[in-house]
């Protein structure tokens, strides 16, 4: 807590800014997002959206993860079903793009609760375990769907439209992208702000607890799967409609490992460290080129030396943190916080 | 129905299950001593497999001397993760252990790669290469061969479990750690002999299983079919390991012959869900699942 | 930008002349002509890495060779490339860096994934051409891949010279039967109802249907249901190594004497050299010429030479090179015809350029001359492996499908 910043309400205590420095530095944040895409050339506008997508699907995971305590493996084919049913709904209907990801974000929440109900039975990591089943099968019905998702070949979309305008480069992408990302964001940030997003993190905290101050534990628990597949669902969507196109093999469980990696890496139960954990694990590739590239005129050999780097700092990354910084960069990101306000005064 | 048809391929399912079992029991003397659950056995199993490669392959030793070897690189690696990786996680909740275990596989495929490259590999043959047959019933041989090897390490650990005073220690730290402590039990040794143990027997199926199947940086999918059978037999139940994994051995090659080969994981993980639902502390496991 | 960026990096470390001199190490000829860009999405890292690093090499190498014969209409080629560790999106991503920063007329695409996945935007850039490690079927599509060809035959293509093949073998009213091995991926699906139903066509019976994971698992049930089906001929697809050998041995085992064929991915060295003499009698389809077959001509032994020129100690050069080589032979003639006609390098014009492909000679690379069709070359041959001497031997006469 700051110095000269005692809070006399509740309301002020749970705002969202507490500052005007913070009201300050996020405009300038959104102002510096929406000037990028002007300024950015085509790769990194790419890497932009890829960036805001991630966030999308990060936060999710973190209201599940991060907040309630229960480990998802079933992510990327939550996605999955997101950009299927985007995919569906471009092909066969008309509507525009904010009803085909509202529709997308319903449908995976659906899924999300009816795999969540095993949740009233166990808990854990015995959870862990019925989501990965739940990918299992959500894969299988991917591939063997061919009425509905067109097997292994998948489907291939429209670009997203509304009111007569379709949205076709990653320029236009990203105006759909960002704009949703921050606005998600900031709907999560709310919820931990209301009675649910408490109960979900007393859930996490001591169920046990939980229940006896009056938490519904399966209900809540069945919320936080909805909330959390809703998010997945838009950021599959969102998928489906950046590249296009949607195969089975667009949703490897190796995904839903990435965005568990994203969680704790950011911070567990943390919504800007999930931010900067989904930023952060989607440039590590780009860096590890980077780097190989400047390597490479004087080791020829590098991109073979370079590439099993990226798994194996990828996993180190997540046995590292979780060790040494279990609160993520979100903890990290404080520390530097707190070093410049109070700086020069200590150091 | 083609009786005879049925019964090899039943067989053959049966002896791949066997294999299953000897992971699952490495998969639960480390889950029963520890209380972790280990993502990263299939990658054990293929870092001992490609160990093998290098001692029978590159270095050109006899394969009955590199398969020792090639276990015992394995089952050091098991002892190396839980003193650097594992024990700075006690106390964490279990999800983190988890994804320690996550992390690790990743880390296991990577140096696989940077060691071995990503090309397919093949073990070098060591199996006798003559047709195994039960009455009518053919049996392809390196499963057999793998299966015997297999069924005589499981022999020996579950006599060294019941007998030796190593054994006893471990199953008295599985049932009581506190207590176990007092009785001048060293809990920590325990702890990382589960881990040299399971990754024994991990590594011995590695092998055996990249023997039929061949090896790549992929190989540690084969984990996935593991985890079915630990939780299907009960996280620390020996025996539900072994049941269980005969049983899903049998179903994946049975509905993969009968229904094709993408009803295989399908298959098993529907019995996967429905024991999640009815009995999520397994058919043998014990009932302490805290249910809330 | 990636290069811009590349050299301030390393001008800040101090060695700027240097890496000005690296950045265009190529032994570019002094010609003062804008330089024409080869892109390219390669797969150095990640599963296809052991094909990938070959195709670079056949990249890189060609390029070197057609710059030491004066590049293309005095053009000197660039070959501009990123490592993608064959994921989608690092390849998309490699994608709209190298074209950020570089006029691209043609590139080379790591996965069928990949290339369906930048197709959209292809389509509405229409500057540049695209083919590379994938011969699916769908690319073939030339509405929705107006811009993507196939290097060589696609893989329904490939199953047709092999069913042709196979029907070549049968004595008069008794064709032989085949079975379809494949791995469960979009990958091993690709031919698969179009080659059995181009099978039914030509009476030859598919007796039985085997789909797989890929790389490591254990087959013997499945090669229990092969024993009953008794197939003449077994195609594989899908797969670059396992689970094709444990096929071949246990139902040699089993004492059949099943023929084993397989499409271009798996039909290279590695299938000698990890399975050794159990490798005998393997079948293979292939569009180029194998780099130690008996073959010659023009290109052929320039590739040899700049092949020993850039690596000596290499040997033997894999069909990955062979493939890298021959996308930017067919990308040196598409240009090459674009600007005699003194075009513009657009999609369209190359596009067309390609399809006015005809009887065109390869200098050995291809040991017929080749036409285009729908975006593809379908022509290839059937080779055996002959253990003994760990090579692949012409079986077939080329197959050049109509």
């Amino acid at each position: 807590m700051r110095i000269g910043d005692a809070k006399q309400s509740y309301e002020a205590d749970e705002a969202i800014w507490t500052s005007s420095t913070q009201k300050f530095w996020f405009a300038v944040f959104l102002l510096v997002l929406a000037v990028f895409p002007f300024v950015a050339d085509a790769y990194l506008l790419y890497i932009g959206c890829l960036v805001g997508i991630a966030v999308i699907s990060t936060t999710g995971l973190n209201i599940l993860t991060g907040f309630t305590g229960l480990i998802s493996l079933g992510q990327a084919g939550f996605m999955g079903v997101g950009g299927y049913t985007v995919a569906w709904f471009s092909l066969h209907t008309a509507l525009p793009f904010p009803l085909t990801l509202l529709l997308a974000g319903l449908l995976t929440a659906a899924v999300g609760i009816l795999v969540g109900l095993p949740s009233l039975r166990v808990k854990g990591l015995y959870l862990a375990i019925a989501t990965l089943a739940a990918s299992v099968f959500l894969h299988f019905i991917f591939a063997e769907w061919q009425a509905v998702t067109g097997g292994m070949g998948g489907l291939s979309l429209p670009p997203a439209h509304l009111f007569g305008l379709t949205f076709q480069s990653d320029f236009e992408m990203y105006f759909i992208i960002v704009p949703l990302a921050v606005v998600m964001v900031l709907a999560a940030k709310n919820v931990f702000r209301t009675r649910t997003g408490r109960a979900f993190i007393a859930i996490r905290d001591r169920d046990i607890s939980a229940e006896i101050l009056g938490i519904n534990l399966l209900r809540y628990k069945l919320m936080s799967f909805a909330l959390s597949s809703f998010y997945a669902g838009v950021a599959g969507g969102l998928f489906a409609y950046f590249y296009r196109v949607v195969t089975p093999e667009s949703f490897p469980l190796s995904l839903s490992i990435f965005y568990l990696a994203a969680v704790i890496v950011g911070g567990m139960g943390n919504l800007l460290g999930g931010i900067l954990g989904a930023a952060f694990m989607t440039l590590i590739p780009e860096m590890l080129n980077l780097l190989t590239a400047t390597l490479t005129p004087f080791y020829p050999n590098a991109p073979v030396f370079m590439s099993p780097m990226l798994g194996i700092i990828f996993g180190a990354l997540i046995v590292g943190f979780l060790i040494f910084e279990p609160n993520g960069l979100g903890e990290i990101w404080q520390r530097v916080r707190r070093f410049f306000r109070l700086w020069p005064f200590r150091n | 129905m083609d009786w005879l048809f049925f019964g090899e391929i039943s067989l053959a399912g049966l002896a791949m299950g066997g294999l299953y079992g000897l992971i699952g029991l490495g998969f639960v003397i480390i889950y029963k001593a520890t209380r972790v659950i280990n993502f990263a056995i299939g990658e054990i199993m293929m870092f001992a497999a490609y160990l093998f490669l290098a001692f029978a392959g590159g270095m050109e030793m006899s394969p009955w001397v590199a398969l020792p070897l090639a276990v015992l690189g394995g089952s050091v690696l098991g002892g190396v993760i839980e003193k650097v990786m594992i024990r700075p996680m006690l106390g964490e909740s279990s999800i983190s252990v988890v994804m320690v275990t996550i992390g690790l596989a990743s880390i296991l495929v990577g140096l696989v790669e940077l060691g071995w490259g990503a090309d397919p590999q093949l073990l070098p043959e060591f199996l006798p290469r003559k047709p195994v047959f039960l009455g009518e019933l053919y049996l392809a041989p390196k499963i057999a061969y793998g299966f015997l090897i297999g069924a005589t390490l499981l022999l020996v650990y579950l006599l060294y479990f019941r007998f030796s005073r190593g054994g006893v220690a471990l199953r008295a730290t599985a049932s009581d750690q506190a207590a176990a402590y007092s009785m001048g039990i060293n809990v920590r040794r325990v702890f990382n002999l589960a881990w040299v143990f399971g990754s024994l027997a991990a590594s011995l199926a590695g092998v055996l299983v990249a023997a039929t199947g061949g090896l790549s940086p992929q190989f540690g999918a084969v984990g996935l079919s593991v985890l079915v059978v630990v939780i299907v037999g009960g996280l620390d139940s020996i025996l539900g390991a072994l049941i269980a994994g005969l049983f899903i051995g049998w179903l994946e090659t049975v509905a993969g012959a009968y229904l094709g080969g993408q009803y295989r994981m399908p298959a098993t993980f529907a019995v996967l869900a429905v024991i999640l639902v009815l009995r999520p502390y397994g058919l043998f496991g014990t009932h302490e699942i805290e249910r809330v | 930008m990636f290069k811009r960026f590349l050299t301030r990096g390393l001008r800040l470390a101090g060695i700027g002349s240097v890496a000005a001199a690296l950045m265009t190490a190529a032994p570019v000829l002094a010609q003062d002509k804008e330089p024409i860009v080869f892109g390219g999405s390669i797969p150095l890292s990640g599963v296809f890495a052991f094909a990938g690093v070959h195709i670079h090499a056949g990249l890189t190498d060609y390029t070197n060779w057609i710059n030491s014969q004066g590049g293309i209409n005095g053009h000197p080629v660039r070959y501009v490339m990123e490592d993608t560790g064959y994921e989608v999106d690092r390849s998309v991503a490699a994608f709209k860096k190298i074209t950020g920063s570089n006029r691209v007329p043609v590139y080379y695409g790591d996965s069928t994934g990949f290339m369906k996945t930048i197709a959209s935007e292809l389509n509405s850039r229409g500057t540049t051409l695209m083919s590379g490690a994938s011969f699916a079927t769908a690319l073939t599509d030339n509405q929705t891949y107006p811009y993507q060809f196939i290097p060589g035959p696609n893989y329904t293509q490939m199953f047709g010279i092999i069913l042709e093949y196979i029907a070549m073998q049968g004595q008069e009213g008794d064709k032989p039967t085949v079975a379809f091995v494949y791995s469960d991926t979009e990958f091993g699906k690709d031919p698969i109802e179009n080659g059995k139903a181009k099978a039914a066509e030509m009476g030859i019976k598919v007796v039985e249907e085997i789909v797989t994971k890929p790389g490591s698992v254990d087959v013997s049930a499945e090669v229990l249901k092969l024993r009953r089906a008794r197939p003449d001929y077994v195609v594989f697809h899908g797969y670059i190594l396992s689970p094709i050998n444990e096929f071949m041995v246990q139902m040699r085992q089993m004492g059949l004497d099943t023929q084993f064929m397989g499409t271009f991915w798996s039909s290279d060295k590695l299938i000698i050299d990890r399975m050794g003499a159990d490798a005998d009698g393997y079948m293979g389809v292939m569009p180029y010429n194998y780099y130690d077959s008996a073959e010659g001509g023009p290109m052929l032994e320039a590739l040899r030479s700049q092949a020993q020129k850039s690596d000596p100690d290499a040997g033997y050069r894999p069909t990955a090179y062979m493939q890298g080589w021959f996308n930017a032979m067919v990308w040196t003639e598409v240009v090459k015809r674009t600007l005699d006609a003194g075009k513009e390098l657009t999609g369209d014009n190359l596009a067309a350029s390609l399809a006015s492909i005809q009887d065109w000679d390869t200098g050995g690379i291809i040991g017929v001359p080749v036409t285009v069709r729908d975006m593809s070359f379908p022509v290839g041959r059937i080779w055996r492996v002959n253990a003994k001497e760990a090579s692949y031997e012409p079986v077939s006469d080329w197959i050049h499908l109509n």
